[in-house]
């Protein structure tokens, strides 16, 4: 029992609705309390590292919270164990520098704008922690309803499509997830994670394909592999650059964990396994990654490439994932990390950069190095690291990437990546080349605001800087992060532990 | 039986609507037809016949309804709600950019 896990849900959700109470008398007041959750529900989740240090060294790191003392499985439970924690880490760094940045970056309608965010932030604790397959669907909406107006938050006509393609292909993965829910219920008669765990193999096999396929679908839909890949770039590249990051850094990075603890520790890995399934999830997911490489490799537009580069490496992922062994799941999880710091400072970087250009495309880009050469050194650094060059954080996931496609002896899977590798150079050397191109005629200061007033440029270039710096530090000393990483591959492997602790009182 | 073949008739009915019909409030409709296909199917497929579960304590029970798939309709229900009120001003306000609510406008499926 720790009380310590709700207070992770409740500020950030106590915070959303505090907001607009605050708005009404003071923005000054409203503008403290944004600075001062965000920094309260960063520090609680340093507070449970430090308090369980010696536990997170010695991987034997498990909190769980029974929501009104119902014992499960009755109950709603709360639990964190080593892949919450890496997940929930993940998500409360990247969202304080994502709040920082927008201080410094959004300038109207602010008060919306936090409400949302925090909202955001409650979700995807919600989805990091519970125990419960019904509250998991529950908080899935909430992220995809609070995630969608922050889509259309420009106002304008691109963003409106984009949220309403969001809101439509969400809402039917969402469905699917859903019957997916009932069906578990209705074949045993619980929705507790760790209940359902210890059952499921006891059930008829055409049962327990549907419940996976029901699953897969929805998950995929939202994740937007392959054959569902088509609404991803323009929902994450219509809205302001901050949204952009959190979008395609963090969400997608939830959705990834639900993958995660419904497929290796709910419902058992063995169940893909037996169907058969595992090679389809993988064979799918390679060409997720090779279609989006070469989607941004064809594209115009920076944010629709970052966005295409996205699906990219979200195929790889679950490709390495799916494969199952020790080495893939940690090097899966190196790359979650690797992904989510380089899509945050790519996407940070460019919406600094976007506020002197007319447009996204481009041919626009040309010169915008010089408006601020130490931001644009960080994009190019982050940049090669994406593409996976030696001293950043992206070489070295990949490299563990490659190792896990050539231990399983899955050759398809490394010559992809290698491909992959080839295709991200030409698309990311092409803007870059753009960038320091000077410009010879015509005056070059162009000062255009779209609709995010840019009024704190400190903040903004501060924040881009930081995560490019942060990008090239976790790249150099990587090897450090390696414990709890492997901490949270053991949690993936071994479901019996994560059932034990949550029944065993 | 026949509970899952009305399910399936009635949630690939919502799905035609989705990909035939020509207006994004007709398509929203048929995904407010698709929810409700799941809704009546999971209330029937766990119907035992019994009494409404909130029983006195006086009442001696013995052939309950089970109370849960009722608590997680009322959840999907204002799921439901919220999504389609939302995705309805989405809408909206498309519809003061570009004076229709055709789903073509939105650049096709496979384009972006």
């Amino acid at each position: 029992m720790n009380n310590i896990l709700i207070y992770l849900v409740i500020v950030p959700l106590a915070t959303a609705f505090l907001i607009p109470f605050v708005d009404i008398f003071s923005n000054k007041a409203r503008k403290i309390l944004v600075g001062f959750s965000a920094l309260l529900e960063f520090s609680i989740g340093i507070y449970i590292i430090i308090s369980n240090y010696g536990e997170i060294t010695e991987h034997t790191f498990f909190l769980k919270y029974y929501l009104g003392n119902w014992i499960p499985p009755i109950g709603i439970t709360l639990s964190m164990d080593m892949l919450s924690l890496f997940f929930s880490t993940l998500i409360s760094v990247s969202l304080l520098f994502i709040i920082t940045y927008s201080i410094g970056f959004i300038g109207h309608h602010e008060g919306k704008y936090y409400v949302l965010l925090f909202l955001i932030w409650a979700a995807m604790h919600g989805i990091v922690l519970t125990g419960d397959i019904f509250n998991l669907d529950v908080f899935l909406e909430l992220m995809l309803i609070t995630s969608a107006p922050l889509v259309a938050f420009k106002r304008n006509r691109n963003g409106t499509e984009a949220a309403i393609k969001y809101m439509f292909f969400g809402a039917i993965g969402g469905l699917f997830i859903f019957i997916g829910v009932i069906l578990v219920y209705f074949n045993l008669g619980t929705l507790n994670f760790a209940d359902i765990a210890q059952s499921f193999s006891l059930l008829p096999l055409f049962s327990k394909k549907m419940i996976i396929i029901f699953f897969l679908i929805g998950i995929f839909i939202k994740l937007g592999i392959f054959p569902f890949h088509f609404w991803l770039s323009k929902a994450h590249s219509a809205c302001p650059s901050s949204i952009s990051a959190l979008l395609s850094g963090v969400i997608v990075k939830v959705y990834i964990y639900v993958f995660i603890r419904l497929f290796f520790n709910v419902f058992g890995f063995d169940i893909l396994r037996e169907t058969g399934l595992d090679i389809i999830i993988i064979v799918i997911a390679l060409t997720s990654s090779i279609l989006g490489h070469v989607l941004a490799l064809s594209e115009n537009d920076i944010k629709r490439m970052l966005a295409y580069s996205t699906v990219a490496n979200l195929g790889i992922i679950v490709a390495v994932l799916t494969l199952n062994t020790k080495l893939a799941i940690l090097a899966g999880l190196l790359h979650v990390m690797a992904h989510l710091l380089m899509k945050v400072s790519l996407f940070t970087a460019t919406g600094y950069l976007l506020q002197f250009t007319p447009s996204h495309k481009l041919q626009d880009l040309k010169g915008v190095a010089y408006k601020n050469i130490i931001l644009f050194a960080g994009f190019t650094l982050t940049a090669a690291g994406m593409i996976g060059l030696p001293p950043m954080i992206g070489f070295a996931s990949k490299w563990h990437i490659l190792q896990a496609f050539l231990d399983r002896s899955f050759h398809w899977g490394s010559i992809i990546v290698i491909l992959g590798t080839i295709i991200a150079f030409f698309y990311y050397i092409k803007y870059i080349i753009y960038g320091f191109k000077t410009i010879s005629i015509g005056p070059p200061e162009r000062f255009r605001l779209i609709l995010s007033v840019f009024y704190r440029e400190r903040v903004v270039t501060n924040i881009a800087i930081l995560f490019a710096i942060a990008v090239v530090v976790v790249g150099v000393f990587f090897k450090l992060s390696y414990g709890p990483i492997e901490g949270a591959a053991n949690a993936v492997m071994n479901p019996s532990i994560y059932i034990e602790s949550i029944l065993g009182g | 039986m026949i509970n899952h073949i009305v399910f399936i008739f009635i949630f690939l009915l919502g799905f035609y609507a989705i990909l035939v019909k020509k207006s994004l409030i007709k398509m929203v409709i048929g995904l407010n037809i698709m929810e409700g296909a799941i809704f009546y199917w999971f209330i029937a497929i766990t119907d035992r016949g019994g009494i409404i579960p909130i029983v006195q304590s006086t009442q001696v029970a013995f052939n309950l309804n089970d109370p849960i798939p009722q608590a997680l309709i009322l959840t999907g229900i204002v799921i439901g709600a919220s999504t389609s009120a939302f995705l309805l001003t989405l809408i909206i306000e498309l519809n003061k950019f570009t004076d229709s609510t055709n789903p073509d406008q939105l650049g096709g499926i496979i384009e972006d």
